[in-house]
């Protein structure tokens, strides 16, 4: 299988394909002309690619791409011809001007939710045309700036259309291949699950922030190059090159190749830099067609042009005969021997707790501790000085009656809210204010009340997504797909299957989420937090919206957990699921405190009662 | 001396911040309805500012209309086009995710600039002053008539647009279905309805704005996005989303500009907006007035 070569990306005979077209291609081309608009393309084609990745793990778009391209061409401009550096040195001051700029701009902005980015990056490209114009001593200011060197290699300049041809060509695709390896890595399918659901991404650990940060970094860094490689092409710049509607240009042919499609991606830069030729004589109509176009797509193609132009070309070549999709047969057994290996990954989770698997006693120190915590949304008074301790091995159920605070509280205790009062201890390493991603880290795995499956995601995928905590690669060995890399992804790999077996999914493991039952989520979501190796487990209803007999299935399944030593806290309205599950129940109503003890002395507790059906008036 | 040559300006800085405060102050009012009403960033806000003032210009020296009926005129043209944007591309578009729109208002804006720059060129125009070019000096304080008429119409515009939110059925139901689609809806208001309103009044509140500042800066095809950008900086600033946050947010904004051109350096004037941007995103990215969000599953 090709997953296991390092080095190597997955899409490799496409590229290898695209690497021999455009290899032969000046060969066929006698007029250089065609060759300088082909080099423009790959110039976009960069800068393309980069906006792509950050639309794939953001979901957000930038308008400022023109300004860091104009910085890398201006920067590496300024070095090399005011100060006369050599061409590496003027590229590496650019690319770190340029990372640390889109770094201060990125920091803030993503931190927050909403489309904020468009704006800022947006103003950001705004100042830097003024800015360009405005600097003349330096920048030669609206005039351009004139006699940047060509590129060279020792006695090899770059001086025709031809020879910049194989090498923009070349660095593209280069590019291009270490970006399909990011997108095929543990951190690639970490930035799509940031994409779709940000605030479950965290809860399994994953540090949204600075993924998106770095994300956006990377890509401004694509665009940097590009402005480099285009300073020491065309040799001589001018501020309108890198104003707004350039990013606008770039924007759109994202949209037209499909946002986030990396593929795509390449057919949108293709048509649109021809575009222009197109419209030679009607230069007016430049930015009105552009305006169109994204509007266009936007509107009526649900994933770009080109892959909608793609799936009706492909309906009208097989006529009206049903395309068949993804089928679900398996494309690989499940492993080999899993029952070996579900023992050693679950006795994972006792041995990292260093506690016996079986029969532990209550006395034992608590692993995790709830100590008076509060809060309040407004005047609404949601916890207030709630206490809860897990011992290893115990199922404490929490309950009480709508609106009682419960949700809250499994919020606060995997960081997704922070308590006013009040602390959360493990052991004896204090959890309270850690972002959701480190609590995740240290050993707390949840569920959620809808379950948070990611369904542009398979089976697979979503329970990889399970042992990011455990991964050790990083951006840079996903990009190279380095031998330690690969073989971290084939040991999750078999894991990720050894669990789903245990889970009895291993078999739907290809396919994809959107056609699982809601029993077969909560299984799946389940067997993703088992991934983490959690010490405790927060279920929060796990059995809602389920008929009997899954339910049944779904309480054997947890009830399995708890002979792995693991601590439970299961938020839970049936109370058939409590009384059968619990070793403890502890009550909320109206944020406090007001029971705990056994299920069956919960059960006959007066104050519970009241709870939840009311006081008896004795008249 | 110089010290107090600059202290002496003070007041004459204050007046050009205050005057173009709250022409932003009416751009951050139509980001904010737009927010409030559907979640999205309009693009398109600045382009309205844009068309506006386009439009009252060709109605006042090509049709030679008078001032009033131009003003309503050019108010009701943008009103229309932001109109026509929600009900075109916005409520028919297959891709329904937030991005996706916030794009389509992007590629709207280019377009509305497309179209601006084949209908009237690509040079600067021109209106002339409301109340005459002779300054009426007040405390050693030159103030333009137009400035006078800028503040008077905008505290006009937000008296309206005050009551209309207060005492009238239609902007009530256009707060509540900002503050609860799926509410509103179950008592019979049309969420549809109130969004294309929203979309109309934006138009307007930009149109306004546009026709006031031109004859103090004068406006081209492409002056729009500048425009905007200030609006959405100002929203920001006081709490996006927020009514009174557009107001408060967009005189700051102003002045902060106008004192930063004064004593700092008028020719980076438009990157003191931008500046403040990102540091009320780093600092307090609530803003003044807006409450930070509590995030829900």
């Amino acid at each position: 299988m090709t997953r296991s070569v390092p080095f190597l990306p997955k899409d490799w005979q496409a590229l290898l394909l695209l690497a021999t077209v455009l290899g032969l291609l000046p060969c066929a081309v006698r007029n250089d002309y065609f060759l300088l608009l082909f080099n423009i393309m790959a110039l976009n084609a960069l800068v393309v690619l980069g906006l792509n990745l950050l639309i794939g793990s953001t979901g957000q778009v930038s308008l400022g791409h023109a300004a860091f391209y104009g910085m890398g061409a201006y920067l590496s401009a300024i070095a090399s011809t005011t100060l006369q550096w050599p061409l590496a040195a003027s590229l590496a001051f650019a690319l770190i001007l340029v990372g640390a700029t889109s770094l201060l701009l990125a920091l803030p902005t993503l931190r927050l939710e909403g489309h904020y980015l468009v704006m800022a990056t947006l103003g950001f490209n705004i100042i830097v045309s003024i800015l360009l114009g405005h600097f003349e001593e330096i920048t030669g200011g609206p005039s351009g700036f004139p006699g940047i060197p060509k590129l060279h290699f020792g006695s090899l300049v770059l001086n025709t259309d031809r020879r910049f041809y194989y090498f923009i060509w070349t660095i593209f695709l280069v590019a291009l291949a270490l970006t399909i390896n990011l997108t095929d890595s543990r951190i690639g399918r970490a930035l799509k699950s940031i994409h779709e659901k940000e605030l479950s991404a965290q809860a399994l650990g994953i540090p949204s922030h600075r993924y998106k940060v770095t994300t956006f970094v990377l890509s401004a860094l694509y665009a940097a190059l590009a402005g480099f490689c285009y300073a020491h092409y065309v040799t001589f710049i001018s501020p309108k090159t890198f104003d707004i509607f350039y990013s606008v240009q770039i924007v759109t042919m994202v949209v037209v190749g499909g946002l986030g499609s990396i593929w795509g991606g390449l057919a949108g830069v293709a048509l649109l830099t021809a575009l222009p030729e197109a419209l030679r004589h009607f230069e007016d109509l430049y930015e009105l067609s552009y305006g169109l176009i994204l509007t266009i797509v936007l509107v009526f193609c649900r994933q770009g042009l080109v892959p909608t132009l793609l799936s009706v070309a492909r309906f009208w070549i097989r006529g009206k005969r049903k395309y068949n999709g993804t089928g679900s047969t398996p494309t690989r057994a499940p492993v080999a021997g899993s029952s070996e290996r579900v023992s050693i990954s679950s006795g994972n989770a006792a041995a990292m707790a260093g506690i016996p698997v079986a029969g532990v006693p209550l006395s034992d120190p608590a692993l995790l501790a709830v100590k008076d915590v509060s809060m309040s949304f407004g005047g609404l008074q949601a916890l207030q000085e709630v206490s809860l301790e897990v011992h290893p091995g115990e199922i404490v159920a929490l309950i009480g009656p709508n609106g009682a605070g419960k949700t809250t509280l499994l919020n606060i205790i995997s960081g997704l809210l922070r308590p006013e009062a009040g602390g959360i201890l493990m052991r004896d390493t204090e959890l309270t204010g850690l972002p959701p991603h480190q609590i995740a880290a240290r050993g707390i795995g949840r569920t959620f009340q809808a379950t948070q499956i990611y369904l542009h995601l398979n089976v697979l995928e979503n329970a990889l997504l399970g042992f990011h905590v455990h991964g050790r690669s990083g951006f840079l060995c996903a990009y190279l797909h380095t031998f330690g890399e690969r073989r971290e992804e084939e040991d999750f790999r078999g894991r990720a299957m050894s669990l789903l077996d245990r889970f009895r999914m291993s078999d739907k493991a290809p396919s994809s989420t959107q056609q699982l039952c809601l029993l077969e989520h909560k299984l799946l979501e389940l067997a993703r937090a088992m991934a983490l190796s959690p010490r405790v487990l927060l279920l929060d209803e796990p059995v809602g919206g389920l008929n009997p007999r899954e339910s049944e299935t779904l309480v054997e399944t947890i009830a399995g957990l708890r002979r792995d030593g693991l601590g439970v806290i299961l938020v839970e309205h049936d109370m058939n699921v409590v009384m059968s599950l619990a070793d403890r129940v502890v009550v909320l109503h109206h944020g406090s405190r007001i029971a705990s003890g056994t299920p069956r002395e919960v059960q006959n507790d007066s104050g519970v009662i009241a709870a939840y059906l009311g006081k008896k008036r004795r008249g | 001396m110089v010290g107090r040559m600059l202290l002496h300006l003070f007041p004459q800085f204050f007046i050009a911040g205050i005057t173009n405060g709250s022409i932003y102050s009416l751009i951050a009012l139509g980001f904010c309805l737009i927010q409030n009403a559907t979640g999205l960033v309009n693009f398109a806000q600045g382009d309205f500012v844009m068309i506006g003032a386009m439009m009252m210009i060709t109605l006042c020296q090509v049709c030679h209309l008078p001032m009033p009926v131009a003003f309503v005129l050019a108010t009701g043209t943008a009103a229309a086009i932001g109109l026509a944007l929600e009900e075109g591309p916005i409520k028919h578009s297959r891709n329904r995710d937030i991005l996706s729109l916030v794009m389509i208002t992007i590629g709207a804006s280019i377009s509305f600039r497309g179209t601006a720059v084949l209908i009237w060129g690509k040079n600067a125009h021109i209106l002339p002053p409301l109340g005459g070019e002779t300054p009426i000096v007040f405390f050693n304080t030159a103030i333009l008539p137009q400035s006078l008429w800028i503040l008077g119409l905008s505290l006009l515009i937000l008296a309206l647009l005050y009551l209309f939110f207060q005492r009238t059925l239609t902007g009530k139901a256009m707060r509540a279905a900002a503050d609860n689609p799926f509410g509103a809806a179950l008592i019979g208001i049309s969420v549809r309805r109130v969004v294309a309103m929203a979309f109309g009044l934006s138009g307007a509140l930009g149109a306004m704005a546009g026709i006031l500042i031109t004859p103090i800066t004068t406006m081209s095809y492409d002056a729009g996005l500048m425009l905007g950008l200030k609006g959405f900086a100002a929203a920001i600033l006081g709490g996006y989303g927020s009514v009174l946050g557009a107001v408060v947010g967009g005189l700051t904004l102003g002045v902060l500009e106008a004192l930063g051109a004064g004593y700092i350096s008028s020719a980076s004037k438009d990157a003191f907006a931008f500046l403040i941007l990102l540091s009320i995103l780093f600092v307090k990215p609530s803003g003044l007035f807006g409450q930070s969000g509590v995030r829900r599953l």
